[in-house]
C-alpha cells in the first residue's frame, strides 16, 4: 500500500475555557486510502481531536498539515473545502428538510435567487447512490426516517461534497447489526475508491474487523498504533483501560444480606425509541455497593432514569424490599426509601441560582418537620438543616443563603449526596458520583458510599470511571448495548477482560 | 344585505388585507430564520406616522411607502442587531419597540402638526386610487399579493429560500456547511421588519389618508397569529390575512347599523383572533430554533 500522511497532526493541545485539558499533545498520522481506527474510552479525547481536524474546535496548540501543508480550519466549512468530512455522533440534519435538500444545502448551485435545479441534483445524487448501492429516500422529511437512514444521508452528505476524508465518530452507536454490516461494506468499498476513513470507536470487534491500523488514546494521549493485522482484541483493551490506579479505599469484607432492589427483565426504551435497556434482570443487595460499568451510551441512563422512576418502563418489573414499584413516581419511590444521586448535578441535582438551604430542602420540603402548617415552609428548620449538611460533610459554602453556583463542582456533588443520604434511604442510586469532582472530594464521596454499605444500605453505583467502580463494587455488571456482557466480582477478573466486555464480548466467550 | 354591500364590504376587506398580510408575510420570513419579533405593532404605528411626514414632504405617496418602509428596516436592523449578533432576548426588544411606538406617535403628532391624537393627510401625499362603484382600491392591495406570492416563491424554491429556512430549523447544520447563521438571520428580520414599515405607511398614506395616535389597532399582533395560523407559509397568509380583513370591514359595516352597540361588532376581529388562535394552539409547528440564539460552541 501507498504511504502517504494524508493527515499529519502534531502536539495537539486542547484546553477548555474552564481549564479541562482534553487533548495533551496528540500527534497522529493518516494515510491516503487507508481505514484509521481510533479507540478509546470516553472522554479519551476521540471527539475532541477529530473535532479540532474538522474545524468545530480550535486546538490550543499545535499543528495541522492535509497533504504536507499547514492549514488552519476557522469552521467546518473550511475543512469540507480541504476535502475532510465528519459524520457526527448527533446528526445535524434539518429534520423538516428531505434527503435531498439536506445534502444540497449550501452548494445547490446558480444564483441565491434562481430556481434550485431539483433534477438536477436528483441524478447527480442518484449515481452516487447507484454507485455506491447505498440508498435513502430522497422526498421524505428527515424526520420520518429511521435512524440508520439519516445516518446514511449524512455520509451522502459528505460525499456529496467530494471529501478525501471521512470521520466517523461512533457511528455503529445507532445502528442495528444488519445495518453495521452494509456501513462496513459501504466503507470499504468508499476505502477501494481510494477514499481515507477515520472510525472512531469504543468496539473492539469492530475496530478488528474493519480497519487497517488502530490508534488508541487514553486521557487526551496517544498510547500507540498498532496494525489491526498484528493486533488483538486483548492488547487493544490493555491499551484502552489498563491504567494506574489513583485511589485506594478501604473496603472491609462484609456479607450482604438480603436483596433490597430487584430488577426483573427490564426493558427500556430511549429517547429516540430504540430499545436501550435489553431485559436486564439483577439484584441489589443490602450492605453491597452493585457496580454498572461500561461505555456510556450503553442504557446506563435508561435504567436509571427507569430506576428512579422518570422513564417509563416497556417490560419488566423493579421491586423495592419486594414491592413492586414499577411504574411509580420519584416522590412515591422517596417514601419508600429510595434516593437518588444523579448523573448530571446541574441539571438533575441542583437548581443552581437557588441558596444552599433551598437546594438542601429539595425532596425534603413535603415532610411535617419543615413546615408549620401544611404548605409553609419553615425556613429557620431548613437552615438548620443545610447547616448540618454542611458541617457534617464538610462541605466548604459561603454560607447556607449563598447561591449554589457559588460552590465549587466537588462541593456541589458532596451537597447532593449530603441532601440524598439525609432522607436515610434504605437504597441508593449513585450515577457518576464523582464526575468533574476534585481528588479530595472523590475520595470523600467514595468513602462515603463503602460507608453507606458498611452501614447495610443497598448501593447501586452507575458510574463511566472504570477504576471507580472496580474499587468500590462488591459485584459489577458490565453492561453492552443495554445488556450484561457479564456480572463478575472486581476481584476475579483482569482490567483487559473488563475492557473486552465493555466492547461487547461476552464473559462466558472470554472465559472459554 | 343587498349585493352591492357585499362587493363594498369585499372590497374594503382587501383593503383592510394589506398591513396585516405583509405583516404577516414579513413575520413568517423573519421566523423562519429564527428570529422572533413582537414589535410589528410598533414599527406599524411608526412607520404610519413617519411615512406620513415623509410623503407631505415629497408630496407623495409613493415616498412615504418607502418612508414607513425605511422605519421598518431601521427597527429591523435594531431587533437584528440585538438578537442576532448581540445574542438577546427575542421578546424584550419587541416590548420596548412597541412602548417606544406608543409614546412617539402620540407625541409627534402633537409636536409636528400641532392638532391633537389625529391628523389629515392632505391630497397630495395621499396614494392614487382606483374609483369603483363600490368603493376606493387601491394598486397597493396588487403590490402586497405580489409580494406575498414573490416571498412564498423565493422561500420555497430558491436556494436563498433554502438557506435562509435551514437557520431557523438547525443552525449547527447550517453552519456546518459553510452558511453564514448570522447574516442570514440579521437580513431576514430587517427584511420581515420593512414589510411591517409598508403596511404601516399604507394605513396612513394610502388606505385611510389620515394619521391617528392608536391607528394600529392590535394589527401587528393580528399578523402573527395569522402567521400561526397560516403556518408561517406567505401564501396562506395572503388568505388568512383576507379573513381577517374580511372580519375588520364586517364590523366596520354593521357597526353604524346598530343592531347591537357598535362597540362589540367592533371587537369582531379580535374574537375572531382569540377563536382562530385558541383552535390551532399545539398544533401549529414553529420552526425548530425559532426565537433561540445561536452561539456557536
Amino acid at each position: 500500500m501507498e504511504r502517504t500522511p494524508i493527515i499529519e497532526m502534531k502536539g495537539i493541545v486542547k484546553v477548555y475555557p474552564d481549564g479541562t485539558k482534553a487533548l495533551k499533545g496528540v500527534d497522529l498520522t493518516v494515510y491516503e486510502g487507508e481505514i484509521l481506527g481510533l479507540l478509546g474510552e470516553n472522554g479519551a479525547g476521540k471527539t475532541t481531536l477529530m473535532k479540532t481536524l474538522f474545524g468545530m474546535l480550535h486546538p490550543t496548540s499545535g499543528k495541522i498539515l492535509i497533504r504536507g501543508k499547514e492549514v488552519q480550519f476557522k469552521s467546518p466549512s473550511d475543512a469540507i473545502a480541504q476535502g475532510i468530512g465528519m459524520v457526527h455522533q448527533h446528526f445535524t440534519l434539518v429534520e423538516v428538510f428531505d434527503a435531498l435538500h439536506n445534502i444540497i444545502l449550501g452548494m445547490e448551485g446558480h444564483g441565491l435567487f434562481s430556481k434550485i435545479d431539483v433534477d438536477k441534483a436528483k441524478e447527480r445524487l442518484q449515481k452516487l447512490m447507484d454507485d455506491l448501492n447505498f440508498k435513502v429516500p430522497l422526498e421524505t422529511p428527515v424526520e420520518d426516517l429511521p435512524v440508520g437512514v439519516q445516518q446514511r444521508i449524512e455520509i451522502l452528505k459528505m460525499l456529496y461534497r467530494d471529501v478525501d476524508v471521512l470521520i466517523l465518530d461512533e457511528p455503529t452507536a445507532v445502528l442495528t447489526p444488519v445495518e453495521v454490516e452494509e456501513l462496513f461494506r459501504v466503507l470499504r468499498q468508499l476505502k477501494e475508491e481510494g477514499k481515507t476513513i477515520i472510525f472512531i470507536s469504543h468496539k473492539l470487534n469492530e475496530v478488528m474487523d474493519l480497519t487497517d491500523r488502530v490508534t488508541v488514546i487514553r486521557k487526551g494521549e496517544v498510547v500507540g498504533t498498532v496494525n489491526t493485522s498484528e493486533a488483538t482484541p486483548q492488547l487493544l483493551a490493555r491499551m484502552m483501560v489498563g491504567r494506574d490506579v489513583v485511589l485506594r479505599i478501604e473496603k472491609p469484607p462484609k456479607e450482604p444480606g438480603e436483596p433490597i432492589l430487584r430488577v426483573e427483565n427490564l426493558k427500556v426504551r430511549g429517547d429516540r425509541g430504540e430499545v436501550a435497556v435489553n431485559g436486564l434482570s439483577f439484584d441489589v443487595r443490602a450492605g453491597e455497593i452493585f457496580g454498572i460499568a461500561g461505555v456510556e451510551g450503553n442504557g446506563q441512563t435508561e435504567l436509571i432514569e427507569a430506576i428512579s422512576g422518570l422513564r417509563k418502563v416497556e417490560e419488566g418489573k423493579i421491586y423495592l424490599q419486594g414491592k413492586d414499584i414499577t411504574g411509580k413516581g420519584p416522590r412515591e419511590l422517596y417514601d419508600l426509601g429510595m434516593a437518588h444521586v444523579p448523573e448530571d448535578r446541574t441539571h438533575m441535582g441542583l437548581i443552581l441560582d437557588m441558596t444552599v438551604t433551598e437546594n438542601s430542602l429539595l425532596g425534603l420540603h413535603w415532610r411535617p418537620d419543615f413546615q408549620y402548617v401544611k404548605g409553609v415552609i419553615n425556613w429557620n428548620k431548613a437552615r438548620e438543616h443545610a447547616r448540618s449538611l454542611i458541617e457534617q460533610f464538610d462541605i466548604s459554602a459561603p454560607g447556607t443563603e449563598a447561591p449554589v453556583k457559588a460552590l465549587s463542582g466537588g462541593n456541589q456533588q458532596k451537597l447532593i449526596v449530603a441532601r440524598e443520604v439525609s432522607k436515610e434511604p434504605v437504597f441508593i442510586i449513585a450515577a457518576q458520583p464523582t464526575r468533574g469532582v476534585d481528588v479530595a472530594s472523590t475520595e470523600y464521596i467514595r468513602n462515603y458510599l463503602v460507608k453507606l454499605r458498611n452501614e447495610g444500605k443497598a448501593v447501586l453505583l452507575v458510574s463511566a470511571d472504570l477504576d471507580e467502580v472496580i474499587q468500590l463494587s462488591d459485584r459489577m455488571g458490565i453492561i453492552y448495548e443495554g445488556e450484561f456482557m457479564g456480572v463478575v466480582k472486581p476481584e476475579e477478573v483482569s482490567t483487559e477482560e473488563i475492557g473486552m466486555m465493555m466492547g461487547g464480548i461476552r464473559y462466558e466467550e472470554i472465559r472459554k | 344585505m343587498d349585493a352591492g354591500s357585499v362587493i363594498s364590504i369585499l372590497i374594503t376587506s382587501l383593503m383592510a388585507m394589506v398591513p396585516i398580510v405583509l405583516t404577516s408575510v414579513g413575520a413568517a420570513w423573519s421566523e423562519r430564520a429564527g428570529v422572533v419579533s413582537i414589535g410589528y405593532e410598533g414599527v406599524l404605528l411608526m412607520s404610519a406616522f413617519f411615512g406620513a411626514i415623509f410623503a407631505e414632504l415629497a408630496g407623495s405617496a409613493v415616498v412615504g411607502l418607502l418612508g414607513g418602509m425605511l422605519v421598518g428596516i431601521l427597527l429591523g436592523m435594531l431587533h437584528g442587531a440585538l438578537t442576532v449578533y448581540l445574542k438577546g432576548d427575542h421578546v424584550i426588544p419587541g416590548i420596548g419597540i412597541n412602548l417606544l411606538a406608543m409614546g412617539v406617535v402620540p407625541f409627534g403628532i402633537l409636536a409636528y402638526w400641532g392638532t391633537a391624537g389625529q391628523h389629515q393627510l392632505p391630497q397630495d401625499a395621499q396614494m392614487w386610487h382606483l374609483q369603483t362603484a363600490y368603493g376606493d382600491l387601491s394598486p397597493m392591495v396588487f403590490v402586497t399579493m405580489a409580494i406575498a406570492l414573490v416571498t412564498w416563491w423565493v422561500l420555497f424554491k430558491t436556494p436563498l429560500g433554502l438557506r435562509v429556512r435551514s437557520v431557523g430549523e438547525n443552525p449547527e447544520a447550517a453552519d456546518a456547511l459553510g452558511i453564514n447563521v448570522e447574516k442570514y438571520r440579521f437580513w431576514s428580520a430587517v427584511y420581515g421588519h420593512a414589510l411591517a414599515g409598508l403596511g404601516g405607511a399604507f394605513m396612513s398614506v394610502d388606505w385611510l389618508g389620515l394619521v391617528h395616535k392608536t391607528m394600529s389597532g392590535g394589527r401587528g399582533f393580528i399578523a402573527l397569529a395569522n402567521m400561526v395560523f397560516s403556518g408561517w407559509n406567505p401564501l396562506v397568509s395572503l388568505i388568512g390575512g383576507w379573513l381577517f380583513g374580511f372580519f375588520d370591514a364586517l364590523a366596520a359595516w354593521l357597526a353604524p347599523k346598530h343592531i347591537i352597540p357598535g362597540q362589540f361588532i367592533l371587537m369582531l376581529p379580535y374574537i375572531m383572533t382569540l377563536v382562530i388562535v385558541a383552535g390551532i394552539i399545539g398544533k401549529a409547528r414553529p420552526p425548530k430554533a425559532d426565537g433561540k440564539p445561536y452561539k456557536r460552541e
